[in-house]
């Protein structure tokens, strides 16, 4: 089913009469079937999105769709969505059985089928063998899969995750991504998955959508948004090590990097702020020299410090094409790979 | 055998699956129905969510506990300042000679046995109560937090103490106040028995009967009253004190510090907050004593036969509801009112030591 | 490991229970029934003769066999110490029979056994003790791997061997050839470990003087209560008495002829109800204060705090106006149109203190949870009674406990109250009313101390008996409530 945000906006008025825009204008169209990663840094209302989403939060203005029904004003239990919380929310006094069959206590289904469900269900998240235990005793991934289950026993039209894997480990974490992942392909439902972690969102997410203090910043898919992003946040956003950022002036047609002329570059003559990629370096033989500040051996690849216009430059290159003497090094980047970004709005230039 | 216990077993295991589908049902009836008023109510455009704010399902929740509240608590203050306006104020007759606004006051103010002791006796109420507290509360909070330490620094038999000293919590006040008295009588009673082994002469040594000085018969009141209020304080005590950080006195190990020192730098600061909260808890306690006095001494507070009285305020403000003075409220609503100031006072003062001297 | 042994032990241990429990049973009927027997003196001009009490010889008949009174008070007095050895015994077990692994069995465990065999021997239960031996050479085989023939063998050598090893002297150690420095590490640790013995010394001394001054009264209330009037009157009352001493009939003067069966009952009447209309009042009220979001929420609370420090007495004034003639006439009405126990129950069924004590604790249920109940369409209500109270469960356990305590110490209200009540009243006595009013003084000024006290055993054991059972539940409880407060 598909969802639509229409000019979606929040404002939250705290008790000295401040308000705070948490989300702002909000247009956002989710195809059915897709799983869409939520992303931005803490406090930039991916949260407070999910939950006017899910009813649990009223929006100020604007609308929410489910395919064609407006459900801006319907209450949580009657949109038909499932909800994962960052701890998992999982009633502690009852066992894992009864956790998951607590949503359907409260719908039209009869105790067969109910049961079968819910073990189905169970079966699906692989926690089929611990129906009868307690939250406490289980592990952190078996906790988060309760959850999901609980969340998807009621056949919800929608589901949505708030920061799932925050609170598991690092191994759990991957391992979880993937079996979201396959839950999600194997149901088919729309899932909306929040998360601050950019490689999460990137490797679970078909499109995602980048949001900085309520407004969104992009919307496309991972790839895309990696190769293309359309602002400058986004590009800082995305990317580890972070992209590279400089100032930058194009003069007659050339980009101009430590008084010399850098590459050709069809864009009109201003000052820029430029960002490249430090894995999208490569040492050549005729590159453009630059004086080496640091070397950082780390395995398959090094990491290259130098200055470009007084600001630290990093280049992750092949550790075969460098060695730890060199005082200069001859670095070349392709044009398609140097990102332009207006200095007043923050557009990129030339992409898109 | 093992046939029949299994199928018994099923058997059972059945009747409560029967059990349990029936209330399934039932509840997905009431859902149901529930929805469908629901959705009657949505296709009217009537959301009744938004017809029912907040604070209306709060009344609901909180109805119950403010009703009774209301009748027994809030009109009941209210009322007192009423009351203490009242001359002659006559309860059955609800008739009153006159108003006043400090007589009752006055009147309690200047009785022989409220502050000034009358001639013929020791004491009075106030000075009673102020002995009680000054001297129990200290000797119970220092004795509680000593108490809590060493078996806060005992492993073996831990358990078996905390329970001992948890037993004067759950007893009747009376009850044990009587065992007191007849440990203290003056023939026979289990105290005086105990000095006699130290060859003090205990013939005619009166505690709680006729004969008996005043301060021997304070010294039995504080007892019990310790005695009696020493196991909550234990109780607290020991669970902020094994709420303190292992680490702070790892890290007194290592620094050489002695015992005292880590007793009184470390412990004692750090529940400090605890300390100050059972200061004030137990000195309100001790100025509304009124149970023990009545468990050794009786409703006149007095052992037979002497000249003097054990009284406390809160007993006297009683005499006046039922006791020698029976009827006269407005005088109880007085009294009761000064009790009310002495206390506010003590809280408001300890309030702000405890800001300043508490360390976090 | 020998799955099959262990599983052996455990369904041996479970029909050893069976049994313990029957004997529980025969211990309480037979007391019953014996303390139903006990002959009362005769009542004359409608009050009994309590005079005569300690001289009666009633001659018994029970079970075909002829008993005199110290026959009869040694049997009652055995089945009630049995009673109390067995019960928490059985209670003990059976949780541990529930939750014991096998992998927590060790020679421990079956030390354990023996020694519950020989208690179970001394009183009077051969089957369980038998049982309980047999289940220990299990356990043995279990642990050690030794047969009963073998066990047996070897328990000899093993104390002879432990003898040995404490009779040889110490080996001196060699303090030559070390240096100055390494002389003085040990002498300081010889002498940190004496300070250390001491100072324990001294903490147990410390500890066991208090215990003692806690438990006296304890003891002496139990030992009074069973002493007959010249035994509680003498000037050298005895510290021990021996089992056939006991006379159990106080109890049974102090529960028929002095009519604290009667009282016990207004008591617990009074309890109960207030504390579920506690229960409920407190745990919608608190609800509403932690989860609710409205209008001056946080005014009516703090309102709610500062009425907290407003003395009880103020209340009593008005409340007492309240319930009486010109208010809802529920006390100072003419004989038969009173209601006793409506102004006892109604002034107590809220507290402040308990709204603010489950706030605390509802307070802590994350809000998540709260918000996945409503994803999943659950009504406030239904979270409540579902999620929050399950949850806050043990605090609404203590409350219980605390408002039950409350009840059975209440001694001023119930006074007023029943004070208005003349002769009426005192049929609704509470507890503690009855121990301070009641005449325990004979028409010849008497006083029948030891009838007193075993009234007060009487209001004191069922108290303990609820505490011995949630011990754990209670002590907890009270710590945290202080903590929290």
């Amino acid at each position: 089913m598909e969802l639509r945000l229409e000019n979606l906006t929040k404002i939250f008025t705290n008790r000295t009469g401040i308000e705070t825009t948490a989300v702002k204008n909000l247009d956002i169209t989710i195809e059915s079937g897709t799983l869409v990663g939520l992303l931005g840094p803490s406090g930039c209302g991916k949260s407070t999105t999910l939950f006017m989403i899910a009813g649990l939060e009223k929006p100020t203005s604007g609308k929410i769709f489910f395919g064609d029904d407006d459900v801006t004003k319907l209450a949580p239990e009657k949109r038909g969505i499932g909800l994962v919380f960052q701890n998992y929310a999982l009633y502690p006094h009852m066992t894992v059985f009864n956790n998951i069959l607590f949503p359907l206590e409260n719908l039209d289904v009869p105790k067969d089928e109910a049961i079968k469900r819910v073990k189905e269900m169970a079966n699906l998240v692989g926690i089929g063998e611990l129906l009868d235990r307690k939250p406490s005793q289980l592990s952190g991934g078996q906790q988060q899969r309760v959850a999901i289950a609980r969340a998807l026993v009621k056949k919800p039209r929608v589901l949505l995750l708030d920061e799932p894997l925050s609170n598991l480990d690092a191994r759990l974490r991957l391992q979880m991504r993937e079996e979201i992942k396959r839950i999600q392909r194997e149901t088919g439902i729309t899932t909306i998955f929040v998360t601050h972690d950019q490689e999460e969102a990137m490797s679970i997410s078909d499109k995602m959508v980048v949001l900085d203090f309520g407004v969104k910043q992009q919307y496309a898919s991972p790839q895309s948004m990696y190769t293309d992003p359309g602002n400058l946040f986004v590009g800082k956003f995305l990317g580890n090590p972070p992209i590279n950022t400089f100032e930058a002036e194009v003069k007659k047609g050339y980009l101009m990097i430590n008084d010399k002329k850098f590459m050709k570059i069809k864009v009109p003559d201003a000052l820029y702020d430029i960002g490249m990629r430090p894995e999208n370096f490569r040492a050549v033989a005729e590159g453009f020299d630059v004086d080496v500040k640091d070397i950082y051996h780390i395995g398959r690849d090094t990491m290259v410090h130098f200055d470009f216009n007084g600001q630290n430059v990093r280049a992750l290159v092949d550790s075969d094409d460098i060695s730890s003497e060199d005082k200069v090094v001859h670095l070349s980047i392709k044009e398609s790979r140097i990102y332009l970004f207006d200095k007043e709005t923050g557009k990129v230039v030339n992409h898109g | 055998m093992a046939n029949l216990k299994n199928s018994v077993i099923a058997f059972f295991g059945k009747i409560l699956n029967a059990i349990k589908t029936f209330f399934w049902n039932v509840r997905r009836l009431f859902t149901n129905i529930k929805n469908r008023f629901g959705d009657f109510l949505d296709k009217h455009n009537i959301n009744f969510v938004t017809r029912f704010p907040n604070w209306a399902k709060a009344l609901l929740y909180l109805s119950p506990a403010l009703i009774v509240l209301m009748v027994f608590t809030f009109y009941p203050i209210i009322n007192s300042f009423a009351l203490v306006v009242y001359q002659n104020y006559n309860m059955t007759t609800e008739t009153v000679t006159g108003y006043t606004i400090f007589g009752n006051f006055i009147t309690v103010l200047t009785d022989e046995s409220f502050i000034v002791p009358a001639s013929h006796t020791a004491s009075s109420a106030v000075i009673n109560t102020l002995i009680i507290v000054f001297i129990s509360v200290p000797i119970s909070v220092l004795l509680a937090l000593f108490i809590a330490a060493a078996l806060n620094t005992i492993k073996p038999l831990k358990s078996f103490f905390q329970t001992i000293y948890f037993l004067p919590y759950v007893t009747n006040t009376i009850a044990i106040g009587l065992v007191f008295a007849y440990m203290f009588r003056t023939d026979g009673g289990l105290v005086n028995q105990f000095l006699g082994l130290f060859g003090v002469n205990v013939e005619g040594l009166s505690w709680v009967e006729s004969g008996a000085v005043y301060w021997r018969s304070m010294f039995v009141l504080i007892f019990y009253s310790i005695w009696s209020t020493l196991a909550f304080k234990i109780m607290v005590f020991l669970t902020s004190i094994q709420g303190i950080d292992k680490q702070y006195y790892q890290a007194a190990a290592i620094d050489a510090t002695p015992r005292g020192r880590i007793f009184s730098k470390i412990t004692v600061p750090l529940i400090s907050p605890m300390i100050f909260y059972i200061l004030v808890t137990s000195v309100i306690g001790a100025f509304k004593i009124y149970n023990s006095i009545v468990a050794l001494f009786g409703v006149s507070g007095a052992p037979a036969g002497v000249d003097y009285n054990l009284q406390s305020i809160v007993m006297y403000i009683y005499q006046f509801i039922d006791g020698s003075n029976a009827g006269n409220l407005s005088v109880a609503a007085a009294g009761s009112l000064i009790l009310f100031a002495i206390i506010l006072v003590l809280t408001l003062v300890q309030m702000q030591a405890s800001k300043r001297r508490v360390h976090y | 490991m020998n799955k099959q042994l262990f599983e052996k032990s455990n369904k041996l241990e479970r029909w050893t229970l069976f049994v313990d429990f029957i004997a529980i049973v025969i211990y309480i009927s037979l007391f019953l029934i014996l303390f139903k027997l006990l002959e009362l003196p005769e009542v004359v001009n409608g009050s009994m003769d309590l005079d005569i009490l300690q001289y009666m010889e009633p001659i018994y008949q029970f079970l075909g066999s002829t008993l005199d009174k110290w026959q009869m008070n040694t049997i009652i007095s055995l089945s009630v110490v049995f009673t109390i050895v067995a019960v928490p015994m059985f209670f003990i077990n059976l949780k541990k029979v529930k939750i014991r692994t096998i992998y927590e069995v060790d020679s421990y465990v079956a030390g354990s056994k023996f020694f519950q065999g020989i208690i179970n021997l001394l009183s009077f239960n051969p089957i369980s003790a038998g049982l309980r031996i047999y289940n220990m050479f299990i356990l043995v085989k279990f642990v050690k791997g030794y047969d009963a023939k073998e066990f047996l063998k070897s328990i000899v050598p093993a104390v002879k061997a432990y003898f040995k090893r404490l009779f040889t002297k110490k080996v001196k150690e060699n303090t030559e050839g070390l240096d100055e420095y390494s002389l003085s590490i040990k002498t300081s640790i010889r002498r940190q470990n004496a300070a250390n013995a001491l100072r324990l010394l001294f903490t147990y001394i410390f500890l066991v003087f208090m215990a003692l001054i806690i438990i006296i009264p304890f003891y002496w209330m139990i030992i009074t209560s069973l002493k007959d009037f010249s035994g509680a009157t003498t000037a050298t009352p005895k510290f021990f008495i021996s089992i056939s001493r006991m006379n159990w009939v106080n109890y049974k003067v102090v529960l028929t002829e002095l009519n604290f069966g009667l009282y016990i009952r207004n008591t617990v009447i009074v309890a109960l109800f207030s504390t579920a209309g506690t229960i409920l009042t407190t745990v919608l009220a608190a609800y509403a204060f932690a989860r609710i979001e409205f209008k001056g929420r946080e005014i009516l609370f703090s309102i709610l705090i500062m009425t907290m420090m407003i003395p009880g007495e103020l209340y009593i004034i008005t409340n007492f106006i309240t319930v009486s003639k010109n208010g809802f006439g529920w006390v100072g009405m003419p004989t038969g149109e009173n209601n006793y126990f409506l102004a006892m129950i109604l002034p107590f069924v809220t507290s402040i203190s308990y709204i603010f004590f489950l706030r605390q604790s509802f307070k802590q249920v994350p809000e998540s949870l709260y918000k996945a109940a409503r994803v999943d369409g659950c009504s406030d209500l239904k979270f409540l009674m579902r999620v929050m109270v399950p949850i806050a469960s043990p605090t609404i356990f203590t409350i219980t406990i605390l408002n039950v305590f409350g009840s059975w110490n209440a001694y001023i209200w119930p006074r007023i109250i029943t004070g208005v009540g003349g002769q009426e009243g005192q049929a609704y006595w509470l507890i503690s009313n009855a121990l301070r009013d009641t005449a325990f003084v004979l028409d010849n000024g008497r006083v029948m101390y030891n009838l007193q006290i075993a009234a007060s055993t009487l209001v004191t054991v069922p108290l303990l008996v609820v505490f011995f059972m949630f011990r754990k539940y209670i002590m907890n409880g009270i710590g945290r409530s202080g903590t929290k407060g």
